[in-house]
């Protein structure tokens, strides 16, 4: 194979597509359809994926969450619901006995409570109660204003922290801080807005205000409640550690005997990655099995129109082989025409979909902020692994034909009508 | 071997099998031509002429008996052996012209070049020359459709030349033409065979063959005849 045969073969194959516009096109519409849909799948998927790690950032990765409840679902709802609350002595028992954490802070949470404002009423926010400390960790981080002190834990003072979302929605003019709402009724001071903490898929966690845990109680009430405790480890890599420890402290404040098993669940970050990661590959297997049918329909497609043109062309191809023209160039010359009409129908799909991308993510998201997530940018890799698919799907649709037309018969330059 | 020939076949046959007959197209043809010969194979029509040079100029190969080009027993060579044969030392001019009907006079004549491996440059230059010389200088960027019958028939000729094969093939080459036009087609062998060329011209008009130096003639796939002819014309 030499160089001078390759180039020839790749312009000849050029010529000949160029002069049947039409018919490539209609051609390379399988790939065109093939392309786009992984283009799509995969562009979602990483604004999800960058999404999530994002709000798991926000939140702290070294963070965990010893609670009753288990968030990753891994245990039965029975059972978990079955569980002894954990009280805030055993919360502030824990938190005591800790030894080699940076942070540990209990938490009380109230689900649905209604908020009112100049009038308005919002509802389905989530009261959490806390320490002061809990404006340490990632998830208690301020955006405006301050968390609220100390000395207002202790005097149970009526103040507020609202999470990004409550604040937007309430102050959609950004002036939170200083203000005067109603929770269930009573009177509370808007001390600070916490940051952003999720995403369009996590904005529960910005759906929360914080206040301290006396006066949670005392709008709450503070029996028959469970209590979680947010445990700072410090760093990554002290995370095994201080979950052994949280564990095994646990273990003693609930008074478990050696082997019974743990009521209490300790929940990270991890564990929503893991769930995620569950619905990623759910998606990506549904999206590859769409893709596979459509690069089916694709590969015929392609298969069938070169089947078409070298029938068409057979004289012409004789002719080239009266000429000179060895097998393996005339075979180059078609498989680089399949390759070609593929490559062309994922160019194509380039730019059909960082269209939809741009479009997506410049003017429809200032109608659906929902689809915030998504980058207005097609990833790069993504265009790279396509264009190496569509070339792979290109030379197989090819050799067959091309192994077909590269066995013509010199002699039908002479005999073919 | 000073006494080599250029073409040299012995008890050649050609026989092609159908689902019910069988063609004998050619039967035991012993025929040898010499280096620089103008020679013209005729018969009626189906006596097998396009078969013979279909095998003479390794487009095919014969069903039995042997075959000598250039003192190379030719059945012994693959397909892309026989390419490079056909590419190097023959030129082929058929009777629909065959050009490739999108490409222009000189992408036409470059084609045998391209597959030889010359470079761009110099294949741009030997086509325009080859266009030259058969009187087509001022219409080597017209597609074959823009042209009339003869012209098409010289861009051709000028690609069947390109190569420089010492050997040219024409498959009734004048049978398109009107009668004018194939003259003029008739002189253009007469100076290539001055040249320096064997031409080998098959056709079933007495009038075109009587151009050769020498006509062989088939009947029903056998040679019946096989003379030089004392008065060619052009020559
Ligand atoms: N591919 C083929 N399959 C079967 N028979 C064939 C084939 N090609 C040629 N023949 C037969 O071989 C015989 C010789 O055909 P050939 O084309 O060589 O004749 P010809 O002398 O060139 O005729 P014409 O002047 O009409 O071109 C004919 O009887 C023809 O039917
Ligand atoms: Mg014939």
């Amino acid at each position: 194979m030499k160089i001078f045969e390759i180039r020839e073969a790749f312009l000849q194959a050029f010529d000949s597509l160029k002069s049947n516009r039409m018919r490539s096109f209609l051609a390379s519409l399988g790939v065109i359809i093939g392309i786009s849909f992984v283009l799509l799948m995969g562009w979602v998927l990483s604004g999800l994926d960058k999404a999530m790690s994002d709000s798991f950032k926000m939140m702290g990765v070294d963070v965990m969450y010893v609670d009753k409840f288990d968030w990753a679902g891994g245990k039965s709802w029975k059972d978990v619901r079955n569980r002894p609350n954990i009280t805030l002595r055993q919360a502030e028992k824990l938190i005591e006995s800790l030894t080699d954490v940076e942070l540990a802070v209990p938490v009380a949470r109230k689900w649905q409570t209604e908020i009112k404002f100049a009038g308005n009423t919002y509802n389905g926010i989530t009261s959490q109660g806390t320490y002061y400390q809990f404006g340490f960790t990632p998830g208690g981080t301020i955006e405006d204003g301050r968390f609220f002190t100390q000395n207002e834990d202790q005097f149970n003072s009526n103040v507020v922290c609202l999470g990004y979302k409550v604040a937007e929605t309430i102050f959609p003019k950004g002036d939170a801080v200083g203000k005067e709402i109603k929770i269930e009724g009573r009177k509370f001071l808007v001390v600070g807005v916490i940051k952003k903490q999720g995403t369009t898929f996590f904005d529960f966690l910005d759906n929360i205000v914080y206040m301290p845990l006396s006066t949670f109680m005392k709008t709450f009430g503070k029996f028959r409640r469970t209590f979680s405790i947010a445990v700072k480890a410090g760093s990554v890599e002290n995370l095994d550690n201080a979950r052994a420890e949280v564990e095994g402290k646990m273990r003693i404040v609930r008074n478990l005997a050696p082997g019974e098993e743990n009521d209490f669940s300790i929940n990270e970050t991890k564990a929503f990655e893991a769930q995620v990661a569950t619905i990623r590959a759910i998606v990506w297997s549904v999206g590859i099995g769409m893709t596979l049918l459509s690069f089916i329909v694709g590969i015929i497609g392609i298969v069938n129109v070169m089947f078409v043109s070298i029938f068409e062309r057979t004289r012409e191809i004789g002719i080239r082989k009266a000429l000179g023209a060895k097998k393996r160039i005339i075979l180059m010359q078609i498989v680089f025409e399949a390759m070609i009409l593929s490559f062309l129908g994922a160019v194509l799909s380039f730019i059909f979909t960082s269209l939809i991308a741009y479009l997506t993510g410049t003017i429809v998201i200032q109608y659906v902020p929902e689809v915030s997530f998504l980058s207005p940018y097609m990833p790069l890799d993504l265009l790279l692994i396509s264009s190496v698919i569509s070339i792979i799907v290109g030379i197989i649709s090819g050799l067959i034909p091309a192994i077909r037309a590269s066995n013509f018969e010199p002699v039908i330059a002479l005999r073919y009508e | 071997m000073n006494n080599q020939k250029l073409i040299l076949t012995e008890h050649l046959s050609k026989i092609y099998k159908m689902e019910s007959t069988i063609v004998a197209a050619l039967q035991d043809i012993n025929i040898s031509i010499d280096y620089n010969e103008y020679v013209s194979i005729m018969g009626p029509s189906g006596s097998g002429k396009t078969t013979l040079m279909s095998i003479l100029g390794c487009l095919d190969s014969p069903s039995s008996g042997s075959f000598y080009l250039d003192g190379v027993d030719v059945s012994g060579l693959d397909d892309d052996d026989l390419a490079v044969i056909r590419n190097h030392k023959i030129g082929f001019v058929f009777q629909t012209f065959n050009l490739m009907p999108r490409a222009n006079c000189i992408k036409n004549v470059e084609l045998p070049l391209i597959y030889a491996g010359v470079p761009a440059d110099e294949r741009h230059e030997r086509a325009i020359k080859a266009l030259q010389n058969v009187g087509l200088g001022d219409r080597m960027y017209h597609k074959p459709t823009e042209l009339s019958g003869g012209q098409r028939q010289r861009v051709a000729i000028a690609r069947a030349l390109v190569n420089n094969p010492s050997l040219i093939f024409a498959d009734e080459p004048t049978g398109n033409l009107d009668t004018k036009t194939g003259e003029e087609i008739m002189k253009l062998f007469a100076d290539l065979w001055r040249n320096g060329n064997s031409i080998i011209l098959v056709t079933h008009e007495e009038d075109i063959a009587k151009h050769a130096k020498r006509i062989i003639k088939l009947r029903d796939g056998l040679v019946i005849d096989d003379n030089i002819n004392p008065t060619p014309i052009y020559i």
